[in-house]
C-alpha cells in the first residue's frame, strides 16, 4: 500500500520536471535581486545629482544616500542567496557545488561587511557631534 | 537576460563614476567620493554575478569586496 502511494507520488514529480521548475524559480529569484540592486543604484544616482546641484550640499547628506543605496545593495544580496539556498537543490556535479559555495560565501560575506557598515554608519549620521561639510 | 544584466552593470558602472565625480567636485573629500564610487561598483559586480556565474565573474567580484573592504578600512584609519 505504502509502496504504491509512493510510487504515484514519483510519477507525479519526476526529478526532471522538479528541476525545471526550481531552475525558473532560482532565475526569477536572482533576477529579482539584481532588479532591487539595479533600481537602487538609479535612485541613488539620481539622488547624488539633485543633491551635487541643489542647495543642501552637505557630506551628511551624500553619506546617507550612499548608506540607502548600501541597503538596496543588502536587500538584493538576500534575493540572491536565497537563489543560492534553492540552488543546491538542483547542482548535480561537484564543479556546480564549488561555484555555487564560493558565489554564496562572497555574497555572505559582501552581506556581513554592509550590514556592520550601514549600522556604525547610521549611528555617526545620526550623532549630532559629528561636523558637516559646507558647501565650497 | 545575460545581455540585459551586463548592459544593467556597464550603466551601473558608469554610474560609479559620475556620482562619485559629483561627490568629489562638491566636497572636495575623496575619503567621502571613493566610497560612494565603491558601492557603486559593487552594485555593478553583484549584477554581473547574477548574470554569468562564471569563475571569472566570481575572481572579479571577489577581487572588488575585498578591494573595497580594504580601501574602506584604510579610509577610516586616515579620518
Amino acid at each position: 500500500m505504502g509502496d504504491r502511494v509512493l510510487a504515484a507520488d514519483i510519477e507525479l514529480l519526476p526529478a526532471s520536471t522538479l528541476r525545471d521548475v526550481v531552475d525558473v524559480l532560482v532565475q526569477l529569484i536572482e533576477a529579482a535581486g539584481a532588479l532591487i540592486i539595479f533600481a537602487g543604484a538609479v535612485i541613488a544616482f539620481v539622488r547624488f545629482l539633485r543633491t551635487g546641484v541643489g542647495m543642501q550640499r552637505s557630506a551628511r547628506e551624500f553619506a546617507t544616500i550612499r548608506l540607502s543605496l548600501g541597503r538596496f545593495l543588502v536587500l538584493g544580496l538576500e534575493f540572491q542567496l536565497a537563489g543560492d539556498v534553492l540552488r543546491t537543490a538542483i547542482s548535480p556535479s561537484f564543479e556546480e557545488i564549488g561555484q555555487l559555495a564560493a558565489i554564496a560565501t562572497i555574497r555572505t560575506a559582501l552581506n556581513y561587511f554592509l550590514s556592520r557598515e550601514i549600522a556604525r554608519e547610521r549611528a555617526e549620521i545620526e550623532d549630532p557631534t559629528v561636523p558637516q561639510v559646507a558647501p565650497p | 537576460m545575460t545581455d540585459l544584466l551586463n548592459m544593467a552593470s556597464l550603466l551601473v558602472t558608469a554610474a560609479a563614476v559620475i556620482a562619485a565625480t559629483v561627490v568629489l567636485a562638491t566636497t572636495r573629500l575623496l575619503a567621502l567620493a571613493l566610497p560612494v564610487f565603491l558601492e557603486f561598483v559593487t552594485a555593478a559586480g553583484l549584477i554581473r554575478l547574477a548574470a554569468e556565474p562564471t569563475w571569472m565573474s566570481l575572481l572579479m567580484a571577489a577581487s572588488i569586496v575585498a578591494v573595497r573592504r580594504f580601501i574602506v578600512a584604510g579610509l577610516r584609519v586616515h579620518t
